[in-house]
């Protein structure tokens, strides 16, 4: 027993060995570290705090027919991730995560709605249980493969995919998931909702990712309007698109909501923030084009560690806008941004427009008259896109430059 | 924050909103022209503005401004700054927002470069450029950009080294407004120069009709003059303008010993040559026409016309154009110089040549007409921008008028001006490039961005552009300016830029916390270390703990710095003090204990003595003991006392008289140690009589006296006991004395073992 002893003592005594083995473990099992003894729970707190980088899941192909292949592949990786995560993030593509059944039982139409609900629970039972999730569905998914950073990022226009987005709790960034919709109520509720999401009185917003659905409802574009042209007064960085609808929001269980129209989407605010967004216009046809729009968002000088990448083309783009060449765009993107992993979907309209915003200063496009100089602070520019692809970039803070 | 910072608490009050409205309070003055203290002329176009305000903006205007004393300034930018560009840069500097569109992208690119502006990042020019460049549509797309506190290294770097020493700023300056093409105009000036120098007059001609196109582009328009006047009067002018050569050559290789090679103050030494050149000029024209070379002058006459006119446009405006920009060491002087020289060209050109020949009077006149004479007469300050306007006019006069391609030539580079002749055939050359060389300059824009876009790569470029036009100039000042310029402001930047790039600094920092601290404060340990490499701080930590508190506090006060950085930088600092303080402290304890032993050391050996003493005088007193007992037994027998009265004896004795013991046995008295005193015992003990009084001994008339009550019948009795003790007396004394003694080596050795 005298080597068992020896552990035993080196296990319970040196906090840097043991925060060394630690460290390998995968989030579970290091939370389950942790309740050993005090020194196992303050070391894996403290490994706790370092891991500061996004963990990504993604499913590229489909899997068994019982249930979507992101909710088996999450499954699996959740076993393996190594950050705790706080806010999820997570896309699916809308056929086979509200439809498997469809495909495989030919189910009706209330039966999907349901089954897209019944996976976005068993998605959700995965994760933490205080962690905020923002799910949504979109005909199809743009995504970079589990792992490594630079691994090529595919679009999948149909087909089983998905992926979901890990943050953890990153020092001076703070991540909120917020849901407007459509009420016949006054606007003082939405003033409320405004300011609880951080989309008020926050200075230091940069970016909002911003998704709609059921847009094509009655008045939805009204809302949209409303909503994006609020938003556009602030000196942020604004992307999404337009989607099938929401799956998953931890604080919202209104049926109601999810019935009318509205708008979910991701608030990232911190000072250390810093992203640019280009569109890719319906000119942007060829593969020269697309790579002169990603030039031009490489120019705009964002840090490329620590960052992702998002994308949110229209179904209309893809392997047909290009004339049947597959993956261009994230090709061009991999192209001048290897370490940057990217992930987005193809939706039905795209929200955003060419603008940086780092700590320093904000470019944007303002569209008035020359002459009226003094006015021409918040003169908006058209940010409700279709046919368009929005490329986006954030930089989530200089914290730990976790390359690969 | 330190104890003492603590107490006295300093409540800051800080407003977000103050310096966005006294910008707009400046930008309401600026459009009210209100306060307004300089005027600033672009393509005939003034705008009105506060010096301070140009100044804080802009590098450029600072080292113009510096110095200027006149109450209302005029400051006329130099051609390559144009309106379209410059428009949009005012207004930033006044409102922090800039608009840029497809149409003026590049020019306010090229202004902001040129002037220096601060806070302009080049990202935006860059992503602007691709967006433009790309977008065929042509929409109309205003680009707002909004800086707010973008004050960063950049400035502070220029601040610094401007305080440094002025010699830098005007380096960095001039690289930055004028940039090297003053050098390269300079020094390629200077090597032509040397080269006609050298060469033999058919050489020199044969270069002259070759090399115009080229070489004689970029001499000033002197030389072109000369060229021209070479060129069409070949045999005599030759010998004078070789001359006027070699003049010129020993000057400006004198102006360069000066100035251009200790710190490449080229536009200074530029202003030099340009200066004695005039003089020269004109030298060489009251040569010429003191050599009686007038039949050439009317030969000349029609070329000189426009010649003439440019001889003095540069004259006029070199001069003024450096001595504007030569910030403030030595203003006065080139404007005197300015002056001077406007006054000679222009007023007393006349007059010089005037009082030289009749002639070139003749000429002058001819040559000044129209022009030259109102302006001569005009005030002087308005003579810059008369002969400004001048030039325009000269173009206009001359350009028409000379249909040669030689003399086209030298019209269009009179129209540029004096040296912004480069500049545009830059811009031709920049437009002409090819948008593959573009990127890459862009790229290589990219790769260094903290060297001061605009310092290093702006003579870069340039130095490639003037290579692009100049082929044949070899220049190793630009080479070496730009990158001995370069190099001296990375090495500068490098104590800044380089901790926020690696961040290895705190990083080494925090891990020594990290292995000091222990588990238990391990979880602030670790919140702080993740703090401080989060933070990236602009200088590294080893100066943050170094440093004075006075000097600490400038220096955070010199860079701008987050309240995180702040943050961080004070917990540096906060820790490193309590560092040292602990190890002082630990070193001063160490001290103490090393005290306390030697303390130690010393008393144990006193203590020792001590005991050996005392068991010397211990074994003293047995021994005197046994001789007292020894003494007593044979007072005892020879006095034959009698059992009752050893007893008596034994009574009016102490204790510790051994006869008290040996009253047993039988009675035994008597000392024998105490030499003095024995052998008076024991007469005393003898005649019994004559007894006590006899005894001398103080010590004996103190037992006596406390004795007293017995004493008499003791006398009667047996005086011997008395005697006795007395001797236990002297004894007990010294006894006692010895237990004093080993009560103090007590006390000292508890002393030592309690420390």
């Amino acid at each position: 027993m005298e080597p068992d002893a020896k552990a035993s003592y080196v296990l319970s005594n040196l906090a840097e060995v043991v925060e060394r083995i630690l460290a390998f473990l995968p989030i579970k099992s290091l939370l389950q570290a942790a309740c050993v003894c005090r020194l196992w729970r303050e070391s894996s707190r403290r490994i706790l705090r370092t891991q500061q980088s996004v963990a990504w899941v993604s499913a590229v192909e489909s899997g068994p027919a019982n249930t979507h292949a992101l909710v088996r592949v999450l499954e699996e990786e959740i076993e393996k991730i190594q950050v705790l995560p706080q806010t999820v993030f997570y896309i699916a593509d809308a056929e086979t995560f509200s439809g498997h059944e469809e495909s495989h039982s030919h189910g009706q139409k209330k039966a999907r709605r349901r089954n897209s609900k019944e996976t976005a629970v068993t998605l959700e039972r995965l994760l933490p249980e205080r962690c905020q999730v923002l799910g949504i569905v979109a005909p199809g998914i743009v995504v970079t493969p589990t792992g490594s950073h630079s691994s090529r990022p595919l679009e999948i226009e149909d087909g089983e995919a998905g992926f979901a987005l890990l943050f953890p709790k990153i020092d001076g960034v703070k991540i909120q998931t917020f849901h407007l919709h459509k009420d016949a109520k006054s606007r003082a509720t939405d003033e409320d909702q405004f300011a609880e999401a951080g989309l008020k009185n926050n200075p230091d917003l940069r970016v909002v990712l911003l998704f709609g659905y059921n847009t094509w409802k009655s008045g939805a574009t009204r809302f949209l309007h409303q909503i994006v042209n609020r938003l556009n007064e602030k000196s942020i960085v604004l992307a999404g698109g337009h989607v099938d609808s929401f799956t998953s929001l931890t604080s919202e269980n209104n049926t109601e909501a999810a019935q009318s129209c509205g708008v979910v989407g991701l608030a990232f605010s911190g000072p250390q923030i810093q992203s640019a967004a280009v569109l890719l216009d319906q000119d942007v046809v060829d593969e020269r084009t697309a790579e002169a729009a990603m030039q031009r968002l490489k120019a705009a000088g964002i840090p490329e560690y620590n960052s992702l990448g998002f994308m949110f083309a229209c179904v209309g783009r893809g392997y047909q806008h290009y004339k049947t060449k597959r993956n261009l765009e994230a090709d061009a993107f991999r192209k001048f941004f290897p370490n940057v992993p990217l992930f987005g979907f193809f939706g039905h309209g795209e929200i955003g427009c060419d603008r940086i915003v780092t700590g320093n200063f904000i470019l944007r496009e303002c569209n008035n008259i020359k002459d009226d100089l003094r006015k021409c602070n918040y003169i908006k520019d058209d940010l409700l896109h279709g046919y368009t692809t929005v490329m986006t970039l954030i930089h989530l803070g200089s914290a730990k430059a976790n390359q690969t | 924050m330190s104890l003492s910072e603590r107490n006295t608490v300093v409540f800051a009050y800080e407003s977000s909103v103050h310096s966005t409205n006294v910008l707009l309070s400046l930008d309401e003055q600026r459009k009210h022209d209100l306060f307004c203290d300089i005027t600033i002329l672009v393509e005939d176009q003034r705008f009105r503005a506060h010096r301070s305000v140009l100044a804080a903006c802009s590098s450029y205007f600072r080292s113009r401004i510096v110095g200027q004393l006149e109450p209302d300034l005029i400051i006329i930018l130099p051609e390559e700054v144009a309106l379209k560009g410059f428009e949009p840069l005012l207004r930033f500097a006044y409102t922090s927002k800039l608009i840029l569109d497809k149409d003026n992208i590049a020019e306010v690119c090229k202004c902001a470069e040129f002037l220096g502006v601060q806070d302009i990042e080049e990202s935006c020019f860059q992503f602007l450029k691709f967006k433009f460049l790309d977008h065929k549509l042509g929409r109309r797309e205003y680009q707002q950009k909004k800086c707010c506190k973008s004050r960063c290294q950049k400035e502070e770097h220029k601040i610094d080294v401007a305080d440094d020493s002025h010699l830098e700023t005007d380096d960095v300056n001039e690289i930055l407004q004028n940039e090297c093409m003053l050098k390269t105009y300079k020094s390629e000036k200077n090597s032509d120069v040397s080269l006609l120098q050298d060469s033999t007059n058919p050489t020199f001609e044969s270069e002259s009709g070759g090399g115009q196109g080229v070489d004689f582009a970029s001499l000033c328009p002197k030389y072109r003059k000369y060229q021209k006047a070479l060129g069409s009067d070949k045999s005599p002018t030759v010998e004078s303008n070789s001359s006027i050569k070699e003049v010129q050559v020993t000057s400006a290789a004198s102006v360069h010993q000066i100035e251009s090679y200790t710190s490449g103050a080229t536009q200074k030494s530029l202003e030099h040559t340009a200066v004695p050149l005039d003089a020269k000029c004109e030298d060489a024209q009251v040569e010429m026409e003191e050599d009686g070379k007038e039949e050439f002058l009317k030969q000349m006459a029609s070329v000189f016309q426009s010649t003439e006119c440019s001889a003095e446009k540069p004259v006029s405006f070199p001069p003024h154009n450096s001595s504007a920009a030569t910030d403030g060491l030595y203003p006065t002087v080139f404007l005197n110089t300015r002056d001077q020289y406007c006054d000679m060209t222009l007023s007393g050109m006349q007059s010089n040549t005037e009082g030289t020949e009749k002639v070139t009077e003749k000429n002058s006149i001819v040559t000044v007409t129209g022009n030259c004479k109102p302006i001569s007469e005009s005030s002087d300050e308005s003579l810059t921008l008369k002969s400004h306007l001048f030039d325009r006019e000269n173009i206009n006069d001359t350009s028409p008028s000379n249909r040669s391609s030689v003399e086209r030539e030298v019209a269009e580079h009179l129209a540029k001006g004096f040296w912004s002749d480069i500049y545009n055939t830059d811009a031709t050359c920049q437009i002409s490039l090819s948008p593959a060389s573009d990127q890459v300059y862009s790229e290589k824009k990219s790769e260094c961005p903290w060297l001061g876009i605009r310092i290093s790569d702006s003579p870069e470029h340039c130095s490639q552009r003037t290579f692009t036009t100049l082929s044949s100039v070899n220049c190793p000042f630009i080479s070496n300016l730009s990158t001995g310029n370069s190099t001296e402001i990375s090495s500068g930047d490098c104590v800044q830029e380089q901790p926020q790039e690696q961040c290895a600094h705190s990083c080494v920092i925090s891990l020594e916390e990290d292995s000091e601290t222990d588990t238990e404060g391990d979880s602030e340990s670790c919140s702080a270390r993740e703090q401080e490499c989060e933070v990236k701080l602009p200088f590294d930590a080893q100066k943050i703990i170094s440093l004075s508190r006075n000097d600490f506090q400038s220096c955070l006060k010199m860079h701008k710095l987050t309240p995180e950085q702040l943050d961080c930088i004070h917990d540096i600092r906060r820790r490193s003090k309590n560092r040292i303080a602990a190890q002082r402290c630990r070193k001063r304890k160490l001290d103490c204990i090393q005290n306390l032993e030697s303390e130690i050391e010393k008393l144990q050996s006193e203590k020792e003595s001590l005991l050996k003493e005392k068991d010397h005088i211990l074994s003293t007193l047995s021994e005197t003991k046994q001789n007292l007992t020894g003494l007593c037994q044979q007072v005892c027998k020879e006095a034959a006392l009698s059992h009752e009265q050893i007893q008596i004896l034994a009574k009016y004795s102490t204790s510790d008289c051994p006869l008290s013991f040996l009253i047993p046995e039988k009675e035994q008295p008597a000392p024998s140690d105490v030499m003095s005193a024995v052998p008076l015992c024991i007469e005393l003990s003898k005649d019994l009589r004559v007894e006590l009084p006899a005894g001398q001994s103080s010590s004996y008339r103190h037992v006596k006296s406390s004795c007293d009550a017995g004493y008499t019948k003791a006398q009667e009795l047996c005086p011997v006991p008395i005697r006795i003790s007395e001797k236990t007396v002297c004894l007990e004394q010294r006894v006692q004395s010895s237990g004093g003694i080993t009560d103090f080596c007590q006390q000292m050795t508890d002393k030592c073992t309690t420390e």
